[in-house]
């Protein structure tokens, strides 16, 4: 088990050498985490720990604390991550700098494996930044792109922001509890006054990282950065690790933190799903998304079911990949068929695209396999976990009308508008007819591209989480959630209540795969419907939300960076007017008063002696009168 | 042998520059080779002494030789020593200043201009700044401290750049100041302080040992600690303890007296820039846990909240100003003023995290100001240019020069996996649990203070995106020909530098080692001292 | 024999010129002049209180050597003007300047 965290560091040092290497050492590493998780799952969690530095009386350890959330974690990372290695050998082909991007992409593969295997929160904390960084390295990799450093630096920036409160529970829990370990801080039973501020705080850190509300912004614009790193890190893995983080330390979580928490989940996940809608950029669409599904996850971690937010994690994670990859193919095949045919538009805007599924077929088949699992349709994976979602929300909101039942409305809605933005999305792209695209000669890329979109288009069918397409009860969630090893006590499943709610669930999402299955069918009214039943209201609060997004979030942003700047204009105008002001001042009245003194002593000899001689005479008067 | 090992290091240079005194001028080789060859021996006498320490013993390679004994008649005896030693305090920072003096040698290389002043000037600064660190005796080290003050007026004021005497005379005014508040403390000390081991007669000295014992103090004397003088509202203690922390402050920078700070750095050369930030601030921190904090204990206690105050003042203030400003060494400097904060905030703390972050901090900003400095160097070499809006888009032209400055700036940001990281987590578990643990500090300082970090991403990532990212661009008078990457030597001095920032970040036990045993002795001594004394009324 | 007043009047009054030739006259030998005044003026103090113990020549002798060292002074003095005046063309110390700085 530990060769395998010594595989992810290999994959670190090693991959800059040759291309090909660095997939290799990732299938090392996936094939030793498929081990891993094998010997692990539903066992007792395993736990090594080496002492990596003692101060005063602490001493803080590094280590490694596998139990069943972080081997799922591992076992996603690295075949998401093995897959994009793959696939990137033949989208970063010919790249100047591409030993720089695989020596990132395998920096960030480990940085992730040590927040899913870290032992302590502190250890969280150092990969968790470590992770910001690759980000940060990877969405920058174009440099010469303005748009790319300023994008990566505002992800930076904005994971940096939640960073700092993440810092700040990170204090409060090590000044309460003298210790940093998962598994000694799973033993504090009570609840204390000072865990709901100290999650909180967690939470902080978890906004930046998962694109929470109103921290999501910098995920949008993440998107200047190569597809397959869109793919790995901004879909399935690194804003997951927000996700993970909640999961693994739900034990601390207060239930007034818990409310928040799916407050703040929800209105990300309503926000971010509206603005998708609008969006006509492929990567933004996917991005908003992605948004959303990870609010739904907050929302379901919120609600008290982490292992509902991890079954959906999971299937997300395969799903989302897929989508970006697919999307990363269109990119590309369109890029060359450019260079080719030397015309040039933007091959992002699925304005300017329709029709493709003449000319890729693969990828049109694989993206409305990921995409129907992003939808939610029935025999998709994605439809288990909503699932699973759903019902926790239906299980937490209770029966008496409070604000929880706009929660679960509003997740209703939010998996509503997922359906929509969908087909928007593969109904521009793929179907209809060519636009721009019309005459250019466009190619199925080379099968280390289509290899992984065809391994994570096929994971997104039901099997992957149960064998009943209709019931997640599959093998992940049990075990998951027997797994659990401290129940809060604020949701009691109570299984007949919930099976009868699942099935109503069931039931609705059922109804919603009519209406899409119906749109996907009759695809002469799909405008008509677009435009009147959901399209212009849906599109006027769209471009709202959007509004509000960019100018009022952004804006936000922007006006206190810039009363920061001018802060500190005028505190530099303060440090040399008034503080070096003083000094100088005080510099000139000794420049004065040595001028007077100097008077005295002009080089004339008979003057000094006149002096001396008034002066004792005066010494004279005064001893003797 | 290894009993002078400390007088072989503090005197070797001088002792070469003595030599260096007979040398013709022209023999520009001779000074460049002797100094690096004074600081190749000093590391290897470094090496030997790390091999000898032993980390739980206390001060070690002690050197004790009476230098002035003088009597006064009935106003007893004044007595002071040759007396070097270094502790877990000494010990990291000796091994800096060697390290950072090699590296800043080597940076020299481009100095043409009156090669044998400079080379005797840097030997001498050498041997002062090895004897400040190592001194215990408080009129020796207030000798080297000085003694630092002249070849540091002299390196700037003669090899600096435009506004090079406005600069090199603010930093000699400022200094100097701070040396008139250290040396009336000083004073009232020896008039106060007895000698214990020489029984029978009155004798007088500046032992720093014998001053952190409270029963060492003359009754009835001047800081007598059971019967203090009363001056204006305040003991004569804490006005004491007050005047040496303000002497070590403005070497600190502490904020509202650090704008020598950005001046000096920005008009001294390369290497002096790296000595000023690396190690001459560094003294002002020594200078606070070796003297102000043991010898008052009860008034570090008393004014902590103070301290902390001004720390994450200096952190915020420095941050923002870093922002502001349109020159790279500028931004470096501020940003030193912000990281010295950190010092002052795990200094308040006393709790044993917060010292040894300070510590720690102190080490590893000594690492990382040493390389930003050095950064701003190697382009100021080419273009002789530092306003950063006038470059765009670097990281095409010089892709070794940009990794090198993502790590100095991502160290310098206290990204993990730098030493950086390790030096603020501590700094902020100690501030953050002091008030827990002996109520000196108040939790939002600590949670205020973490508003520095996201300055600090904020400031360096603004001038990554404006300098080396974006489409390759020049404005001002720069020649296109001027930008080249990185040559063998500048290898060679950056990145011994990133790999200890680095080293550092990820196996920090090594070095904290040496520091933790020191820390804990040290809020242990100070919190029980201080408490025990503030009882007695 | 006198009463020692008188001579203290005549000391006293040696003594003041010879100070304002010192301060007011501009030329180095006049101001060298001046001191030989004023240490007359002490001699003749010296040899005046000697009247007092006519028994001790202390006075006296300080007179002697006063007038020696007077003498020595002279000669370096003027050998001191002489060599000013050759090298700067003036025994005026008010117009050599070469040590000031504006």
């Amino acid at each position: 088990m530990v060769s395998f965290i010594v595989s992810g560091r290999i994959s670190e040092k090693y991959s800059w050498a040759v291309t090909f290497v660095a997939p290799l050492f990732l299938l090392v590493s996936a094939l030793s985490a498929g081990y891993v998780f094998y010997t692990i799952w539903g066992d007792q969690p395993y736990v090594v720990q080496w002492s990596w530095f003692t101060i005063g009386d602490t001493n803080l350890s590094a280590g490694i604390y596998l139990n069943n959330i972080s081997a799922l974690m591992v076992l996603i990372v690295t075949l998401i991550s093995f897959l994009v290695h793959v696939y990137s050998t033949g989208y970063m082909a010919g790249d100047e700098g591409i030993t720089r991007y695989f020596s990132m992409l395998g920096f960030f593969t480990f940085a992730m494996l040590g927040i899913v295997l870290a032992d302590s929160l502190l250890l969280v904390f150092v990969f968790w930044e470590m992770v910001g960084f690759a980000s940060y390295m990877l969405i920058g990799h174009w440099k010469d792109k303005p748009e790319a450093a300023a994008a990566a630096s505002k992800a930076f920036l904005f994971n940096r922001i939640g960073d700092a409160g993440f810092l700040i529970g990170l204090m409060l829990i090590w000044t309460n509890t003298g210790t940093f370990d998962l598994a000694e801080l799973a033993k504090v039973q009570d609840i204390y006054s000072w865990q709901t501020t100290a999650s909180l705080c967690l939470f902080c850190g978890v906004m930046g990282k998962s694109a929470q509300f109103p921290l999501l912004t910098w995920l949008p614009d993440a998107m200047e950065g190569p597809t397959p790193v869109s793919a790995l890190i901004h879909a399935a893995t690194m804003v997951a690790a927000g996700v993970f983080l909640l999961a693994r330390v739900d034990f601390l979580f207060t239930p007034t933190a818990l409310d928040v928490i799916a407050i703040v989940g929800i209105i990300t996940a309503c926000m971010a799903a509206l603005s998708a809608l609008v969006q006509s950029d492929i990567k933004k669409i996917l991005a908003y998304s992605t948004i959303s599904q990870l609010g739904l996850m907050i929302t379901a971690i919120g609600a008290g079911s982490s292992a509902a937010a991890m079954l959906h994690l999971f299937t997300h994670a395969f799903f989302k990949a897929g989508l970006f990859l697919c999307a990363g193919i269109v990119i590309h095949v369109l890029h060359q068929a450019q260079q080719q045919a030397h015309t040039h538009f933007n091959v992002q805007d699925i304005r300017n695209l329709g029709g493709l599924r003449k000319k890729l077929p693969f990828t049109f088949v694989a993206f409305i396999l990921s995409g129907s699992a992003l939808a939610g349709l029935p025999f998709f994976s994605g439809f288990l976990s909503k699932d699973a979602i759903l019902t926790a929300i239906a299980g937490w909101k209770g029966s008496d009308f409070s604000w929880r039942w706009i929660v679960f409305i509003a997740a209703f809605i939010v998996s509503f508008i997922t359906v929509i933005y969908t087909f928007r999305m593969i109904w521009t792209v793929f179907m209809g007819e060519e636009k721009s695209t019309a005459s250019l000669p466009v190619v199925e890329p080379p099968l280390v591209m289509r290899g992984p979109v065809a391994l994570l288009a096929i994971a997104s069918v039901w099997l992957i989480v149960s064998v009943n397409p209709f019931h997640y009860h599959g093998w992940i969630f049990n075990v998951l959630h027997s797994g659990k090893h401290f129940d809060l006590g604020i949701i009691s499943f109570i299984s007949v209540l919930w099976i009868t709610l699942a099935v109503a669930t069931s039931y609705f999402i059922f109804r919603k795969k009519t209406i899409s299955s119906e749109l996907l069918l009759n695809n002469f009214y799909l405008d008509k419907l677009y435009t009147s039943a959901i399209g212009k209201p849906s599109l006027r609060l769209a471009s709202m939300v959007s509004f509000v997004d960019r100018k009022c979030i952004d804006g936000f942003i922007h006006v206190s960076a810039y009363a920061q700047v001018t802060t500190a204009h005028f505190i530099g105008w303060f440090d040399r007017a008034i503080v070096d002001g003083t000094v100088n001042g005080i510099a000139s009245l000794s420049r004065v008063a040595g001028n007077m003194t100097r008077s005295f002593q002009g080089g004339k000899i008979q003057l000094y002696i006149l002096w001396a001689i008034l002066a004792i005479i005066i010494f004279l008067i005064w001893t003797l009168f | 042998m290894h009993h002078y090992l400390i007088s072989l290091l503090i005197f070797t240079p001088l002792l070469v520059a003595v030599v260096g005194l007979f040398i013709p001028a022209k023999a520009e080789k001779y000074f460049r080779y002797s100094t690096l060859g004074v600081n190749l021996f000093q590391l290897a006498v470094l090496v030997m002494m790390l091999m000898r320490y032993v980390t739980e013993a206390g001060v070690q390679f002690v050197e004790k030789k009476s230098w002035i004994t003088l009597s006064l008649g009935s106003w007893g005896m004044l007595k002071a020593e040759y007396f070097v030693g270094v502790d877990g305090l000494g010990m990291p920072m000796v091994a800096l200043s060697v390290f950072v003096l090699l590296i800043a040698t080597i940076s020299s290389w481009t100095i043409d201009k009156n090669v044998k002043g400079y080379f005797l000037l840097l030997l001498i600064l050498n041997a002062a700044i090895i004897g400040s660190f190592t001194a215990l005796d408080f009129l020796l080290f207030y000798l080297f401290f000085e003694f630092m003050l002249l070849p540091m007026f002299f390196l700037i004021a003669i090899w600096g750049g435009a506004r090079r005497e406005y600069a090199s005379i603010k930093f000699f005014l400022y200094t100097l100041l701070g040396s008139i508040f250290i040396l009336i403390a000083m004073i009232a000390l020896y008039i106060s302080v007895h000698d214990p081991s020489s029984s029978g007669q009155l004798v007088h000295s500046f032992n720093l040992l014998n001053m952190t014992d409270p029963t060492n103090f003359i009754s009835n004397s001047v800081l007598d600690p059971n019967n203090p003088w009363k001056i204006g509202p305040l003991d004569a203690r804490l006005w004491a303890f007050l005047l040496l922390f303000f002497g070590f402050a403005i070497k600190l920078p502490m904020v509202p007296v650090h704008t020598w700070l950005p001046d000096a750095h920005v008009e001294a050369p390369t290497p002096v820039s790296v000595i000023l930030a690396a190690l001459l601030l560094k003294i002002g921190g020594y200078g606070l846990v070796r003297i102000a904090f043991p010898i008052f204990p009860e008034a570090a206690m008393h004014f902590s909240m103070f301290i902390g105050v001004m720390g994450v003042i200096s952190i915020i203030y420095g941050g923002l100003n870093a922002m502001a400003s349109k020159d790279l060494k500028r931004l470096i400097a501020y940003s030193s003023v912000s990281h010295m904060g950190f010092v002052l905030l795990g200094l308040a703390s006393i709790t044993p995290e917060g010292v040894a972050g300070s510590i720690y901090q102190m080490f590893s900003h000594g690492l990382v100001s040493a390389l930003l400095f050095l950064i701003a160097g190697v382009l100021y070499d080419r273009t002789h240019d530092r306003t950063i809006g006038n470059y765009s888009g670097l990281s095409i032209k010089m892709k070794s020069y940009t990794a090198i400055v993502l790590v100095g700036f991502f160290a310098s940001m206290g990204l993990p996996g730098f030493s950086g990281f390790i030096a603020e987590i501590m700094i902020f578990l100690g501030a953050f649990k002091s008030n827990s643990v002996n109520g000196l500090l108040h939790e939002s300082l600590a949670i205020i203070a973490t508003l520095g970090l996201i300055l600090g991403a904020a400031y360096y990532l603004w001038t990554l995106q404006r300098m080396f990212f974006g489409p390759y661009d020049l404005k001002g008078n720069i020649a296109h020909s001027s930008i080249y990457d990185l040559n063998n030597r500048e290898y060679l001095m950056l990145i011994p530098l990133a790999i200890a920032a680095l080293f550092f970040g990820i196996f920090p036990q090594p070095l904290i080692n040496f520091i933790d045993p020191f820390a804990r002795n040290f809020s242990e001594f100070v919190l029980s001292t201080g408490k025990s004394l503030t009882l007695n009324p | 024999m006198f009463p020692i007043h008188h001579f203290l009047l005549l000391a006293a009054f040696l003594f003041c010129a010879g100070l304002l030739v010192i301060i007011v006259k501009r030329n180095a030998i006049m101001v060298l002049l001046g001191i030989e005044l004023m240490l007359n003026a002490s001699n003749l103090n010296l040899v005046a209180f000697n009247q007092l113990h006519p028994a001790q020549l202390g006075g006296q002798m300080f007179a002697l050597f006063v007038i020696i060292v007077a003498v020595c002074e002279a000669a370096v003095g003027l050998a001191i003007v002489l060599r000013i005046y050759q090298y700067y063309q003036t025994s005026v110390p008010d117009e050599i300047s070469e040590l000031r700085d504006s």
